[in-house]
């Protein structure tokens, strides 16, 4: 090793870690910045996980679909008149009647001026017959005629006009945002990245409609930050293979070897985000929801926490090893595609390390070498093989 | 250098703390959303015995949706039940001013136009009142009921269409003159979805703007004032109205007319009630009297002129043509105008009640602490991972916090901005992922510092690193923020809003505090020898 080249002042000190330093446990490993995981090597194992988890995803869409919370629907609203009437015992009417009361909406309105109180209660459609049922029910319960307590169809607070704009936003924004991410990195990783992210969003989606979690405004404006969050970090991570693609950009490497030495560069900052991302939300679903009883926190931080997990994860398992497939098929890359570095070698290169000069040579078979030695270079004749040649300096 | 860093250091910290403190002494406190703290529910219906369409409720939802909620930020609910239109704004504690807030007429007034439209935001640029030399113009024509592309075949190329040319075709065809215009509606269709027009307050003192930032007008038919031309920055003094959208039948429509384009056939209700008023309105502006002194008719709705034509010919019968140059948008938004305005609603206060939250106290304060335990663990993560430079991002969290702080006190104060549960738990995630930054630049500093360089310029040269990053990740943040904000209505609105905001936040924290404080603590000798990064750096630089 001592003829490696002036390039190595670095990796003399951090080229040989498994020989002078003592081995450090997984932790220590991660934490130091050592990991040498192949990445590339396992990419099925995140697509093929991924894939099954889509499958399941769409087919519980198509098959259950959602549910919609009564903000998207609308439905019928019953008006009683009644100083006294709690919300809880008006929910226990709508139990008795057959209807979910938990899942009604429950507002106590008083009028400014009169101070008359009235109670709305709100579920989803129902039938005429249902209706004068539940109209009797109330008005039994606040014992006042039946024709005091009012029922109303009513709209939806979310609305058509807000589904539409908000999908129609959405095809704008996907657009724009791969536009920038091909300009300022390149088209691959524009589709990788917005794969990845509908990867999540499906995902995320997919849960609700598979255990029937009740979809709310607040669950929209949940998936909304998920997309955001997928495509933010997915943009981190490329960025970061950005950056070393064009710092191996002299040298013939296989890409699946940027890609994994990106990885591993980039891996403890991924999980210390989705560690920082996730200790909130977990603290909003153990302790809010679970502890101090906030139910509607729990819908809202259980899509979030879905969604920030699958959003890391996706980052690394699905975008990047889609960019890699993709970008072995570039000529430059093709040839070197059956052959990538491994274990010590990888770690070597993660470590900042470029390529020995003699790696190509090593890459290609041994016949090769004597081959293309034989045919081409006067140096085969020589009695020992000359020292490699100094690798001009770039920028 | 050194001085620089000191200085982005102090000014930040003294700002985003100062406005902090504040809004803390001035007692203003974000308003709570309609979940939290309820509000006031304004119930309204069409007025018993008028005669009304589904179209135009929808549209008077939609103008109090813009009026309640310009920003996105409001949160209210607005609600049809069967004819009636509920409306529940949060926070609101003067009775009237919601009252006012959520009272739309849907009335469209035809107003003559007393003085040329002039632009306003740049004093000196008079030159724009010239008023047909603008080429986008408007025409109004009049077409026998029976004919669909009457005379219209004259090109008005310029504005300044003579009426003796009209006049010729009036009698021939029975039909049709152009009239030049003012220069119109060239957007009208900003009336649909650019609607940031109306900014209202829903709990200030201040009076609303519009979007030029001048108070808005309160539409009054019976006196003359200067309204603004929706769409852009021109203002038009228009005269009392003397005539409202009610003379034109509910079929107005927008069509393709093979030589002018897009234009609107508005066709007029007979006699007293239509035509006659029509008539006696476009013959004052024909003949240029002191009621219509520049001839043109301004049709408005709340407030806002959706278009100002010249009238060409003295009388109409059957059916009155606008044209100009119009896109499909913007023919169809004032077909759908005029429509509504041919039947207006008229919606009348039923009632006013208060609303009690349908989340209780506990829903808050169960966000509240398990949101601060949660940022409390992400901070002791940190910590006891990066030590020293976990403390820095305590620090800077307390500055992004100031500064979100604020925002969202004086939005509430000025925008209706009202914080709902899933809000609050917005913000408290979004702190999770602003941490994001801190990693980005301490992992790439430990990477420099690994690689051998010194303390200083590792912290320099990861930086650089880290704020490449950065900024792509939070650009691509802001476009999706930016879009989404501009192109949707109600709670997605909102979020975008938020995410947008967080987003330059964190911009604006990294580049000022984060990037400051680390090369300054990275130049002391404190800094070195220590365990203080999470790795030791020693002497020489590199570290083991």
């Amino acid at each position: 090793m001592t003829d490696v080249e002036t390039d190595a002042i670095v990796d003399d000190t951090d080229v040989q870690p498994t020989a002078a330093r003592t081995r450090r446990g997984v932790f220590g490993r991660l934490y130091h910045g050592e990991t040498a995981i192949d990445f590339y090597g396992r990419r099925w194992w995140g697509l093929g996980l991924s894939i099954a988890l889509l499958l399941l995803s769409i087919g519980s869409l198509v098959g259950q679909g959602l549910n919609l919370s009564l903000d998207f629907k609308g439905g019928v609203v019953w008006s009683v008149p009644s100083a006294d009437l709690t919300e809880e015992q008006a929910r226990a009417v709508l139990d008795e009647q057959g209807l979910e009361g938990s899942n009604a909406k429950v507002q106590v309105l008083t009028n400014r001026d009169s101070g008359l109180r009235t109670v709305e209660v709100q579920v989803g459609e129902q039938t005429d017959a249902v209706r004068q049922q539940v109209q009797q029910a109330f008005a039994d319960e606040v014992d006042v005629p039946a024709a005091d307590v009012s029922t109303n169809s009513v709209s939806s607070t979310w609305g058509k006009s807000i589904t539409e704009k908000a999908l129609r936003a959405l095809v704008v924004f996907l657009v724009l945002v791969a536009a920038f991410i091909a300009w300022r990195l390149e088209w691959r990783m524009a589709g990788a990245a917005i794969s990845a992210m509908l990867h999540d969003v499906l995902l995320s989606v997919g849960i609700y409609s598979l255990f029937g979690f009740e979809v709310t405004p607040a669950t929209v404006v949940a998936f909304l930050t998920i997309l955001g969050f997928s495509l933010y970090d997915t943009i981190v991570v490329f960025d970061k293979v950005q950056e070393n693609q064009e710092r191996y950009k002299a040298v013939r490497m296989p890409y699946a070897d940027i890609m994994n030495v990106s990885m591993n560069q980039v891996l403890m900052r991924s999980l210390n985000t989705s560690l920082a991302a996730i200790l909130p939300v977990l603290s909003l679903l153990v302790l809010g929801a679970g502890i101090l009883g906030a139910v509607t926190l729990r819908e809202f931080a259980l899509a979030l926490l879905v969604g920030l997990i699958t959003g890391s994860y996706s980052s690394i398992f699905v975008a990047s090893p889609l960019v890699a497939m993709a970008k072995e098929r570039e000529p430059k890359f093709k040839s070197l595609r059956s052959s990538h570095a491994t274990g010590a070698e990888l770690e070597r290169l993660v470590h900042g390390g470029t390529p020995l000069g003699r790696r190509e040579h090593r890459r290609m078979t041994q016949g090769e070498v004597a081959a293309v030695s034989a045919a081409l270079s006067p140096e085969a004749a020589l009695t020992h093989t000359p020292r490699p040649r100094k690798k001009k300096r770039r920028v | 250098m050194r001085r620089k860093l000191i200085l982005s250091l102090v000014l930040i910290m003294v700002l985003a703390y100062g406005t902090l403190l504040a809004t803390v002494i001035g007692g203003l406190r974000p308003t709570l959303g309609l979940d939290l703290q309820g509000g006031v529910s304004v119930t309204q219906q069409p007025k018993a015995g008028t005669e009304f369409n589904s179209a135009s409720l929808d549209l008077a939802v939609e103008k109090i949706r813009d009026r309640v909620d310009a920003l996105g930020v409001a949160e209210p609910e607005i609600l049809r039940q069967g004819d009636t239109i509920v409306v529940n704004l949060p926070g609101v504690e003067n009775q009237d001013q919601a009252i006012s807030l959520v009272q739309v007429t849907g009335q469209v007034y035809l107003r003559p136009v007393l003085t040329a439209c002039f632009e306003v935001a740049p004093p000196d640029s008079g030159s724009t009142t010239t008023v047909a030399g603008t080429g986008s113009s408007t025409t109004l024509a009049v077409a026998s009921a029976d004919s669909v592309a009457p005379g219209p075949a004259r090109p008005v190329s310029n504005g300044n269409t003579t009426t003796t040319e009209a006049g010729t075709s009036t009698t021939a065809a029975g039909t049709s003159t152009t009239a030049a215009a003012g220069d119109t509606s060239t957007t009208i269709a900003a009336t649909a979805t650019g609607a940031t027009s109306t900014t209202v307050a829903t709990n200030t003192t201040a009076a609303p703007l519009d979007d030029n930032g001048f108070p808005l007008q309160q539409s009054d038919p019976t006196a003359s004032q200067y309204l603004p031309l929706t769409g852009t920055s021109q203002y038009c003094q228009v005269g009392p109205a003397q005539g409202t959208g009610e003379v034109f039948t509910d079929e107005v429509s927008a069509q393709v007319d093979p030589v002018q384009g897009w234009v609107v056939q508005a066709p007029l209700r007979g006699g007293a009630a239509g035509e006659d008023v029509w008539n006696n309105l476009a013959g004052q502006c024909y003949n240029r009297e002191a009621a219509c002194p520049t001839g043109q008719i301004a049709i408005e709705l709340d407030g806002e002129l959706q278009s100002v034509a010249e009238v060409q010919v003295p009388t109409f019968s059957g059916n009155v043509q606008i044209s100009g140059s119009f896109s499909e948008t913007d023919a169809r938004n004032l077909a759908k105008v005029m429509n509504s305005g041919s039947l207006p609603v008229q919606l009348e206060l039923v009632s006013v009640q208060n609303v009690s939250p349908t989340l209780g106290e506990d829903s808050l304060r169960a966000a509240w602490i398990s949101g601060l335990v949660g940022i409390g663990l992400v901070l002791l993560f940190m910590i006891f991972y990066y030590r020293l430079l976990g403390v820095i991002v305590a620090i800077g969290l307390t500055v992004s916090g100031a500064i979100l702080w604020s925002i969202v006190t004086l939005l509430s104060k000025t925008q209706g901005l009202a914080l709902s549960l899933s809000g609050i738990a917005g913000i408290i995630v979004s702190v999770g992922v602003t941490v994001d930054s801190y990693v980005v630049f301490f992992e790439r500093l430990k990477d420099e510092v690994r690689s051998g360089k010194t303390l200083r310029n590792s912290a320099q040269r990861g930086f650089a690193g880290a704020w490449r990053t950065i900024v792509i990740a939070d650009l691509v943040s802001l476009i999706g923020a930016f879009v989404l904000w501009y192109l949707t209505v109600g709670a997605v609105r909102g979020f975008a809003f938020f995410l947008g905001l967080s987003t330059a936040c964190d911009l604006v924290v990294s580049y000022f505090f984060t990037r400051p404080m680390v090369l300054l603590l990275a130049r002391t000798q404190w800094m070195e020898r220590r365990k203080v990064m999470g790795i030791e750096v020693t002497a020489a630089g590199g570290a083991s």
